[in-house]
């Protein structure tokens, strides 16, 4: 019975990945309510930022978290005041097009200055393998659980105490209401974006030790970033978290039992009966609180 | 007076024309020069530049200094519109290409219609020379070749050096799951059933996959010997991290060319780790000058022209495949579609004789059928050839990482 108990902990490993990527596109969805499509590209400037900052300042990659993590905050605040927030009364299709049209730039930016190579860090204690019983977990798989946890209860604490965190919350049940009491919605959106940036700067210097960076890196991780936030319920980030794990296991689980080209299959069909079925997903608030 | 001189004039003028003609001849050179493909697209050409200038410096073609008029092709839209071009208002009687295999489809095409010879030197998908076109003809091996290179590789190199009958062991296919890896593999699969091998599992996955551990447990619980990957860059570098992670031990694992032949994945995956891993590609640069008489005076003149090594073996395929076509085009009678085609067919090199160490005799179809990708693996950081003994540089070693 040794596979499948294997297949279980490479396929929570694998949740904690996308868990908090899918935390940072919950945030923002959520809150300033777009769908961030260059929510991936935002990974791929914080791996090469981590690349860069230990091929040049020698930082090791988790150390280099923190300035990458302010990075990618300020990278974030920055796109919703210069793009989004000009769009923000226009129709949503504009801000779909609006991220998406960022997306194809920022990769095409990477591909002039990076060439289409790959790069990687050396951070070989991060990839040793721990033996638990007749099990094997890598290092910083574990680091990754353990950084995705803690920055759901971070973020809990930070939303329910924080005057900052209750104006957020406030801003994402209704718009017009924060308004009216007081709560400048527009800063607070940039702050919002700002975080969801953030969580994927942290991603990026977990993962980076982990995956070489190439320009399209983005996309391997943010399309099943989304069928996660659709399966959290859009806008809950618990949700997300435990959505993650259930895509991490579902994917481990069906890559080994049906077939490994098959797997988007088995969970982009999870994703379909999620919105045919329970279009509020697993943790969902509810529809139509705007 | 007047009518004289007129004439004196015309006969004059004429006499230019043909001294221009005879002078040089212009040869059409498709290739991807911008774009996502112009590293490797660029390197090709440099092969073909390479042979051109040998031969201008040794007289030319018929006497005639050899010209060349580039065309950009950087997808297959603009491989159809420079083919046109090339072939109708440069009116080029030769065309060489093309490194790419679509952008090889869509100017063949065209080639064909106009009747106009197009010689293929780099590009390996089989429907290049398989649609009855009279006028194209390829020197380098195809995707089928290297798949039964890999299979061979079991029989005539694997199982000797593990001491070991080949049908006693477990071989898996792993591939990614685009065109590439699904005709390599389909012709894998055909060889295996001919050859009666063991072939115990066949797994395709996608290139874009961030976890590769559920086809590891895969293979670990098969018990798989070997493993034959068609892959890209990332997918070989996760397919190697996570192997070690998962501890899986492999007697040998071997790659198609693609991201096998890099340097980059080497160093992304660590010497140390992809050492031992065997990979099949076009002729590369440490193979036995014995086996391949031209090669180290190719390096010596690329360097001397480019002022670096050459970056991959695609540059000396090019140039292999141009030096065995103008010998043939020396010895034909015009550069006419029936005069070269003759002249082409006639071509009977033995392996062994050229710089890539390929033989040349080609089908009716214009397929060279002497053309054999190597057997190379990744020592000490290093891509050398193992496999024909003749071209070898250093013994193969069994097992795969240290």
């Amino acid at each position: 019975m040794d596979v499948p108990v294997q297949l279980i902990l490479n396929g929570i490993m694998l949740g904690s990945m996308y868990a908090i990527i899918a935390v940072g596109l919950t945030l923002i969805f959520g809150i300033v309510r777009v769908v961030n499509f260059a929510h991936g590209e935002f990974l791929m400037l914080g791996m090469y930022a981590v690349y860069l900052l230990s091929r040049y300042a020698g930082l090791h990659p988790y150390v280099s978290a923190v300035p990458v993590v302010i990075l990618l905050f300020c990278v974030g605040a920055l796109v919703q005041r210069f793009i989004i927030q000009k769009l923000l009364g226009a129709d949503e299709h504009i801000q779909i097009f609006a991220t998406v049209g960022l997306s194809t730039a920022l990769v095409n930016l990477a591909l002039l200055v990076f060439g289409a190579d790959l790069y990687s860090v050396q951070a070989p204690a991060v990839r040793q393998s721990l033996p638990i019983g007749s099990f094997t977990v890598l290092v910083g798989h574990l680091v990754i659980l353990g950084a995705a946890i803690a920055l759901v209860a971070g973020l809990h604490v930070f939303m329910h105490t924080t005057p900052l965190g209750r104006a957020i919350r406030a801003t994402a049940q209704n718009r017009t209401a924060a308004l009216l009491m007081g709560v400048p919605v527009e800063r607070i959106y940039v702050i919002s974006f700002g975080l969801g940036a953030a969580c994927v700067g942290l991603a990026s210097a977990l993962i980076m030790p982990l995956y070489p960076v190439t320009p399209t890196i983005g996309s391997y991780f943010v399309l099943t970033a989304f069928v996660v936030v659709v399966l959290g319920g859009m806008r809950s980030m618990y949700g997300a978290f435990f959505g993650a794990m259930i895509i991490g296991i579902v994917d481990s689980l069906s890559g080994y039992y049906i077939a490994p080209d098959l797997k988007e299959v088995v969970y982009f069909a999870i994703f379909i009966l999620i919105l045919i079925f329970k279009p509020t997903g697993l943790f969902g608030f509810g529809r139509g609180t705007e | 007076m007047k009518k004289v001189l007129g004439a004196a004039l015309a006969v004059g003028m004429t006499l230019a024309a043909s001294a221009v003609s005879a002078q040089s001849v212009k040869v059409g050179a498709l290739y991807p020069f911008s774009g996502g493909l112009a590293l490797l697209g660029d390197e090709s050409f440099r092969g073909l530049e390479v042979a051109i200038d040998e031969r201008n410096a040794a007289g030319g073609l018929k006497g005639q200094k050899i010209e060349i008029v580039k065309g950009d092709a950087v997808d297959p839209n603009q491989a159809v519109g420079e083919a046109r071009r090339l072939t109708s208002v440069e009116k080029v009687p030769v065309v060489f290409g093309s490194y790419a295999s679509s952008i090889s489809l869509a100017a063949t095409q065209v080639a064909e219609l106009a009747g106009v010879p197009y010689f293929e030197m780099g590009a390996i998908s089989d429907p290049i020379t398989e649609r009855g076109f009279k006028n194209v003809y390829r020197t380098n091996p195809t995707a089928k070749d290297f798949a039964n290179k890999m299979v061979d590789a079991i029989i005539d190199a694997i199982a000797p050096a593990l001491k070991t009958e080949a049908k006693s062991l477990k071989v898996a296919i792993i591939h990614e799951d685009s065109l590439y890896g699904q005709t390599v593999t389909g012709f894998q699969v055909a060889r295996m059933k001919e050859k009666g091998l063991n072939l115990v599992e066949t797994l395709p996955y996608s290139a874009k996959s961030v976890d590769l551990t559920p086809v590891i447990l895969r293979l670990k619980s098969s018990g798989i010997d070997v493993v034959l990957q068609t892959s890209y860059q990332n997918d070989t570098v996760l397919f190697f991290r996570q192997m070690k992670e998962q501890g899986l031990k492999l007697k040998a694992v071997m790659g198609a060319g693609g991201g096998y032949s890099l340097t980059d994945t080497m160093k992304a995956i660590g010497a140390e780790n992809f050492e031992g891993a065997l990979n099949v590609d076009f002729t590369q640069y440490k193979t036995n000058p014995a086996g391949a008489p031209g090669i180290e005076d190719f390096v010596k003149k690329y360097q001397a022209k480019y002022g670096m090594p050459p970056r991959s073996g695609h540059s000396l395929a090019n140039y292999m495949g141009a030096r065995v076509i103008f010998d043939a085009l020396a010895g034909a009678k015009d550069l006419s579609s029936a005069g070269v085609r003759e002249a082409m067919l006639k071509i009977d090199i033995a392996p062994g004789k050229t710089p890539t160490g390929w033989g040349v005799k080609l089908n009716d179809k214009g397929q060279n059928e002497r053309g054999s990708p190597y057997i190379m693996q990744w020592q000490k950081g290093e891509l050398v050839t193992v496999f024909p003994k003749e071209a070898a540089v250093s013994a193969m070693k069994v097992g795969v990482g240290n």
